[in-house]
């Protein structure tokens, strides 16, 4: 490819940064080029969220040079680098909690009318925005703590969208949300290449990588190990240069006998949300739940947690009826819940890796009360490395882990409690290829050991890959049911999106 | 056990704790909007002279030194974060109004010019605030110690200006502060309502108090978005320490002296400024509930005097107050960031 380096906004070269003994860049250099969509991808702690945030001013460098639009900078601030026309999404939710939509999508960009703030035009153009660039209705005026994750997700990138930008940054910005709010952010994107503008955008979706960048940085261990395209060069070679090995294959087969029902849902309701469900979880099966934003699914997931309060319908485990009502009682019941947003609900960013991990498992370590500390440790070794956790000592704090890091920790602890029926929601979210497979391996390890897994995902191919049957919820109904035969991604969109329903299809 | 527990709350979603939050939220803004007629009522009934014009106009006149200075606290708990331990507070602000009214009566006593004593007190506030500030955001201090430090040496500076002496003072500025009337309203109504009225701007109606609001509620994320946390932090001192040289001016107008007990004030003004974060859906302070938390502490203070209880009693209640703001509001807070 002709690297014209007249044309490249940002220049960064050189990059060294290092927290403490870690060594997160090492000697990075990323070119970015005007009108283009330009991919940064490497595993979990390649260092890809830390060269975004040296470029946005929020970590100084200790080494290296930055050039924007040809003029080296040597002082960024976050205000400085907006001024330059760069925008980002962050990957670690940078948002204010108390903060409505319309001022968390306006902060620092506010509309006024002489020395007051215009509220009125704020909340009328937050709705607009949102409508028009993923056609979505948020009430202006709702608190970003009381939003989902992927809501929160769609807000930021509103927030980044309304800036005239020249240079608009994505760190995992596709991480929880649907194919359909996808394909909306890209259309977005490409308009915008379209006018010249460029684009970084960070995904651990290799098929996103391949859909949408016109050129792709490799990272790995600090360092940029290449840049390619990727119409040219194909997803497993980026993989390759990612990981330097070869992966094998990303859905593992695995035949298991199914045994007796151990949860059964019957005609579950929650006014607003969803309707009538009913579903059963047998031994040994996985089964996959999706549905688009709004559709219920969410809600439908806090009421098997046991954090919502069903209006209707009845629960059984292993036959017996039980009142879900707090998720301590769904954990006296062995049901192990995986929860979406594990940065503020899954994980103690205070504590060290060791530390989370035996939280959620105590009773299996202790032994008269007391932990086994021998023990414990090479449990959490063992999880460290089957999940390529990145990290110097189990004794570090998760705080200080990387975005997709922290994640694998949230998911070694749940997965570690030894439960009956797991309910894993978005489990493979931000974490990269290798790992992914690894948490495929540990989800049928836990089949085969006869756990009852409910995945609910956004993750098509992961639904296809991995279920035994997947279930459709659409606006608050379940409208269909696939088995791993019938099940594809195409057909499984139709589905959620409402276009078409299996059942209507196999009768037409 | 304990811990296996903390690891499930912790596991819990935002939005279950959302929906309960907005039904928890309002039911706490009716209750607190019941409690404080339900006391006025009380009073009302019980207490004779209560409903008085002069008694009103009294409380109104003696809010308005409050009243200030609960803004000035309630801007630093909104620019600070309301979390309890690591949170914005300024434990100075009451000390530093009486080094403020100590200066400006003993300027005022000595022969000084309205202009220059007032001048000297505001700066002598604002100087005191910059300490604050200092000590917050460049060393890192936390506030409820840099402040509790502060407030001891603005304290221990008080009483070398004034040697625990009541200074009295008299000009014609104090005057027309303490006796002027205009449209049928005592000029210190009207400080306190244009006050108000300028505060609910800045906080709720300019960029600069949406900026606040963000800095406080996650300083990171204000950080990411361009806005420059420490000098918006530190704003917040300097203008508490500002609201300390006016509210000084205010009082040493009313008494036609300095006084060497304004440090009790600090209980009130913190009881007002976190009864105030009540009143909103976020938990943080508004202006309206600032006001409104001031005017209840004004008008429960004087209840007591009239019924002739005792003026521990008071301090009793607003310290009970506090610790039901702060546990109810702890309580009702998302949990983990
Ligand atoms: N504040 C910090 N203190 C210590 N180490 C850190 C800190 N921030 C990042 N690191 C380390 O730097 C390395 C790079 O982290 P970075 O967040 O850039 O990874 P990433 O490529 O974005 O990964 P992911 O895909 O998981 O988001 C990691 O090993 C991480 O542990
Ligand atoms: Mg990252």
């Amino acid at each position: 490819m002709p690297l014209d380096t007249q044309s490249a906004i940002i220049e960064m070269q050189g990059i060294s940064k290092r927290f403490g003994p870690v060594r997160a860049l090492e000697e990075a250099s990323l070119t970015i080029h005007r009108g283009r969509i330009h991919g940064l991808v490497g595993a979990n702690g390649a260092g890809k969220s830390t060269i975004i945030k040296v470029l946005a001013g929020i970590l100084r460098p200790d080494a290296g040079t930055i050039r924007i639009d040809g003029q080296e900078v040597t002082r960024l601030t976050p205000a400085l680098v907006e001024k330059l026309g760069v925008h980002f999404i962050h990957q670690d939710r940078l948002l204010v909690p108390t903060a409505t939509v319309a001022e968390a999508i306006f902060l620092r960009h506010e509309p006024r009318i002489g020395p007051f703030l215009n509220l009125r035009a704020m909340r009328r153009r937050s709705a607009e925005l949102l409508k028009h660039y993923f056609d979505l209705d948020l009430p202006a005026d709702a608190l970003v703590q009381d939003l989902t994750t992927a809501q929160q997700k769609i807000v930021q990138i509103t927030r980044a969208l309304a800036q005239e930008a020249k240079v608009l940054v994505l760190d995992e910005p596709t991480a929880a949300l649907v194919k359909r709010e996808v394909d909306s952010l890209f259309r977005v994107l490409r308009r915008l290449r379209d006018d010249g503008i460029s684009v970084i955008f960070i995904s651990h979706y290799m098929q996103e990588i391949e859909e949408i960048c016109d050129e792709v940085t490799v990272m790995r261990n600090g360092t940029d190990v290449g840049v390619v395209d990727p119409r040219q060069s194909g997803i497993d070679e980026i993989v390759a240069m990612m990981i330097n090995r070869d992966m094998g294959e990303m859905y593992p087969a695995r035949s298991v006998a199914i045994g007796a029902p151990v949860l059964e849902v019957q005609g579950l309701s929650r006014d607003g949300s969803f309707r009538n469900v009913s579903l059963t979880l047998r031994a040994g099966e996985i089964v996959g739940l999706t549905g688009l934003l709004g559709s219920g699914v969410k809600e439908l997931v806090q009421c098997l947690f046991g954090l919502d309060r069903p209006d209707a319908g009845r629960v059984a485990i292993d036959g017996q009826e039980v009142a879900l009502g707090s998720p301590v009682q769904a954990v006296g019941r062995r049901i192990a819940l995986l929860p979406e947003d594990r940065r503020a609900h899954g994980v103690a960013m205070g504590l060290s890796i060791a530390d989370n991990i035996a939280l959620a498992s105590m009773q299996r370590y202790a032994k008269g009360g007391l932990v086994s500390a021998a023990k414990e440790a090479a449990i959490v070794d063992g999880l460290i490395r089957d999940l390529s956790i990145k990290t110097p000592h189990r004794h570090n704090l998760v705080r200080n882990l990387s975005g997709g890091n922290q994640q694998k920790v949230a998911i070694a602890k749940w997965l570690s409690c030894q439960s009956r029926i797991y309910v894993l929601d978005e489990p493979t979210v931000a974490v990269d290829v290798g790992a992914k497979v690894e948490i495929y391996n540990l989800m049928n390890r836990l089949a085969a050991e006869g756990a009852a897994i409910l995945l609910m995902s956004s993750e098509l191919e992961e639904l296809v890959g991995m279920c035994d049957r997947t279930l459709v919820i659409y606006r608050g109904e379940l409208i269909d049911e696939f088995t791993r035969a019938e099940a594809d991604t195409d057909s499984l969109l139709a589905a959620a999106s409402g276009a078409a329903r299996k059942t209507a299809r196999e009768t037409a | 056990m304990t811990m296996t527990i903390a690891a499930e709350t912790a596991a819990k979603p935002a939005r279950a704790r959302g929906a309960l939050r907005r039904q928890g939220t309002l039911v706490l803004r009716l209750g607190a909007l019941a409690m404080f007629a339900l006391i006025m009522a009380w009073f009302a009934f019980t207490t004779r002279g209560f409903v008085s014009p002069a008694n009103i106009f009294n409380v109104i006149e003696q809010t308005a030194v409050m009243g200030v200075l609960s803004f000035g606290m309630a801007v630093v708990l909104i620019g600070g974060g309301t979390d309890v331990q690591t949170g914005g507070i300024d434990l100075s602000i009451a000390a530093n109004t009486g080094l403020c009214a100590a200066v400006y009566a003993t300027l005022l006593a000595g022969g000084s010019g309205d202009l220059a004593a007032a001048a000297a007190a505001i700066g002598t506030g604002i100087a005191v605030g910059l300490l604050n500030a200092f000590a917050v955001v460049r060393l890192g201090i936390l506030p409820l110690l840099a402040t509790l430090a502060v407030m001891n040496i603005v304290a221990g500076l008080e009483l070398t200006v004034t040697e625990n002496q009541v200074i009295g003072a008299n000009s014609t500025v104090t005057q027309l502060i303490a006796t002027g009337r205009f449209l049928g309203l005592s000029v210190l109504a009207w400080i306190f309502i244009l006050f108000s009225a300028l505060m609910t701007w800045a906080i709720h109606y300019s960029r600069i108090g949406l900026r606040l609001y963000a800095v406080g509620g996650h300083p990171e994320a204000a950080r990411a978005a361009g806005i420059n946390v420490g000098a918006y932090v530190a704003g917040t001192y300097a203008f508490s320490g500002f609201c300390a040289g006016f509210a000084a001016i205010l009082l040493v107008a009313r008494l036609s002296a300095s006084t060497t007990a304004t440090g009790q004030l600090l209980l009130a003004i913190l009881a007002a400024a976190l009864l105030g974060t009540v009143f909103s859906r976020r938990f943080v302070p508004t202006a309206g509930g600032t006001i409104l938390s001031t005017l209840f502490i004004g008008f429960l203070a004087n209840g007591f005097q009239l019924s002739n209880v005792s003026y521990y009693w008071v301090n009793g209640v607003q310290g009970v107050l506090i610790l039901m703001v702060v546990a109810v509001t702890t309580f009702a807070k998302p949990q983990g960031k």
